[in-house]
């Protein structure tokens, strides 16, 4: 999934759908877009009850 | 006979991103090359269609801010890409007979000239996409 950097491709923080031929990578190179890295969970596991 | 004309301010996008406030000249050559197909007998030349070349000339400010011109084309060089020309902005969103939007699909950057200075001049890069398939909405 991409998301929008510059608002020359739309609203920045919105994802990017991006059509047949346009060229993912330069926009990733000129960075325009970016590639949504997966979050990271903030919930911190409980540790095991011991017995 | 009546006449209409309208004010040159087309809208453009060059790979999805909105160079329109970069750009000060743009034109498209919609050609399909002739063949010729003339024969023993024949009285004139007679052609028929060939292969399609079509070509995007632009000429855009040259910026070096983040987004801007340098970074929306330095990559495409060398490449292949989509370019949308319409007569006025809106067209590009929202084609119509009186604003048709011209979309270049698979047009190849073949060079770029990412400094085109003159002293004391707005530096400007001229572009040109060559190839691709030409279509035109008007809806």
């Amino acid at each position: 999934m991409y998301v929008i950097v510059s608002p020359r491709l739309g609203t920045p923080g919105d994802k990017f759908e991006p059509t047949d031929g346009i060229n993912v990578q330069a926009l990733i190179d000129g960075g325009l877009i970016s590639t949504d890295k997966p979050k990271k969970s903030s919930k911190v596991k409980a540790e095991p009850e011991q017995e | 006979m009546a006449t209409s004309v309208y004010l040159s301010s087309p809208g453009l996008e060059i790979n999805n991103v909105d160079l329109t406030d970069q750009c000060t000249a743009a034109s498209i050559t919609y050609t399909v090359e002739a063949l010729e197909n003339t024969a023993f007998g024949s009285t004139a030349r007679t052609y028929t269609a060939g292969l399609a070349n079509n070509s995007i000339t632009v000429t855009l400010y040259q910026s070096y801010a983040a987004t801007e011109t340098e970074a929306s084309i330095y990559a495409l060089v060398g490449t292949t890409t989509t370019i949308e020309l319409s007569p006025t902005v809106a067209g590009l969103t929202t084609p119509s007979a009186t604003a048709p939007k011209y979309t270049l699909t698979g047009a190849y950057l073949e060079s770029h000239t990412p400094i085109n200075a003159s002293l004391g001049e707005l530096s400007t890069i001229d572009l040109t996409f060559t190839g691709g398939t030409l279509t035109k909405a008007t809806s």
